[in-house]
């Protein structure tokens, strides 16, 4: 019942979690800070100004984008695979990608290219990180996750570190805001977006946080109590990071997902299914 | 009018371009962005990006080379927009006045709405100008800005001719 209102209302929810961010952000700053509502208003804002697309196909991407994150929340949290809700996330980045790279803005391909690097930085971490979860709870559906009575994070410490060392490629935060370096190429795929359809895409990354804290909420297991504590500690170390940390090179992005944290996850697998 | 126009006011985002002026200006706005005048507050943002923006800032007089770029800025904004022009070098050249490489201020290739005077603008003037270009910015519709009210030397300087 929670989750099926989580996933209907999954926009709103985002914006007041990107709402809350945008005020710790400015608060770790020592600034003031937008009101609660400010994504919200900025919804209201995009949604009257005259929609100018480049072409048709790129506007409908950008749609996709939103849809496809939609449905891969609602696959996750409506009770089903937990690989298979991975997956669908890759179709919604693939239809970025896709309409990122129809339009001959050079910024535009180039985010693309580097949305790729993204995806397969954290792609196989994601993986590993749901087969962990088979290997704790013997099962891939999310409601046997949520129902183990032990504590998941117990056998999982080192696939948590890695996770939350991933949140910031998933969100776009910094050190690893590669794809939309805004300092950089403006944005990347979100480029030549503008008006509505730069609202789908705007929307779409509010959906985004949703779908990756409920990752982190499992780590919890059936003590709920102890997902949100996860919850709200991931939220705060990301934001922390983002604030602290200048970017980096798409290659060390990569290296570092491939050479520290994928071995990483592995070894607690190894260990997982040694023990 | 509809509904969500009342919503414009609360989120103005802000494409800054300096057109060859001493960044003086500039500073100024990272000034503004700052936490001591945290313009965020009021859910403005500073984005790099015209496809996105409602506000342009201009700074500078605008040099030969600039000129294009500033026009396809403007152009390349969907409506309802505003331009701000700030600083003493936007009204007419200030210092470069008549200088062989500038245009003499940034009303002599784009429609200005808001002038910010000032070398350069205390960070509370250029609130109050931001907030009198949101007022005139609530009025606006969204038709092309430039097909309605400009003189055939502003459609001739934009090269909107044929559109």
């Amino acid at each position: 019942m929670i989750s099926a209102i989580i996933t209907i209302f999954a926009p709103i929810f985002g914006g007041f979690v990107y709402g809350i961010e945008r005020i710790v952000r400015a608060r770790m700053q020592s600034r003031m800070g937008p009101p609660l509502f400010q994504p919200f208003y900025d919804f209201f804002k995009l949604m009257d100004k005259r929609a100018i697309m480049i072409h048709s196909f790129h506007a409908l991407m950008g749609i996709m984008y939103f849809i496809a994150e939609w449905f891969a929340l609602a696959v996750l949290l409506l009770g089903n695979d937990l690989l298979i809700a991975v997956f669908f996330h890759v179709i919604a980045v693939l239809a970025l990608v896709i309409g990122a790279s129809s339009v001959r803005s050079s910024y535009s391909v180039l985010g693309a290219l580097r949305e790729l690097m993204h995806m397969i930085s954290y792609e196989p971490m994601m993986v590993l990180m749901v087969v962990s979860f088979y290997l704790v709870v013997g099962s891939f559906d999310i409601k046997d996750v949520l129902h183990y009575s032990g504590y998941p994070i117990l056998h999982l410490p080192l696939v948590f570190f890695a996770f939350l060392l991933t949140i910031p490629m998933l969100l776009q935060k910094s050190p690893f805001d590669i794809a939309e370096a805004h300092q950089e190429i403006v944005g990347g795929p979100e480029i030549e977006y503008s008006g509505p359809f730069y609202e789908a895409l705007y929307t779409g990354k509010w959906i985004e946080y949703i779908y990756v804290f409920t990752f982190v909420f499992l780590f919890g297991g059936s003590h709920y109590w102890l997902g949100a504590i996860l919850v709200i500690f991931s939220f705060l170390f990301v934001n922390l990071l983002d604030n602290s940390s200048a970017r980096l090179d798409f290659r060390r992005m990569v290296k570092f997902a491939w050479a520290v944290l994928i071995p990483l996850a592995a070894l607690n697998v190894i260990l997982l299914a040694l023990i | 009018m509809g509904f969500f126009s009342k919503f414009r006011k609360k989120s103005p985002w802000i494409l800054h371009y300096n057109t060859g002026g001493c960044n003086g200006c500039d500073i100024e706005i990272l000034a503004t962005l700052a936490p001591k005048y945290d313009i965020e507050r009021f859910g403005a943002l500073n984005r790099g990006n015209p496809k996105q923006a409602d506000i342009l800032l201009v700074t500078g007089p605008v040099t030969k080379n600039c000129r294009d770029v500033l026009r396809r800025l403007y152009l390349e904004m969907p409506e309802p927009k505003v331009v701000v022009a700030m600083g003493a070098c936007g009204h007419g050249g200030g210092v470069f006045r008549h200088l062989y490489n500038v245009e003499n201020g940034v009303d002599n290739i784009i429609p200005v709405d808001v002038w910010i005077p000032g070398c350069a603008p205390n960070p509370r003037a250029l609130i109050d100008g931001i907030v009198e270009a949101i007022n005139i910015w609530e009025k606006k519709s969204k038709d092309k800005e430039y097909m309605k009210n400009h003189s055939k030397d502003m459609i001739k300087n934009l090269g909107v001719n044929d559109d």
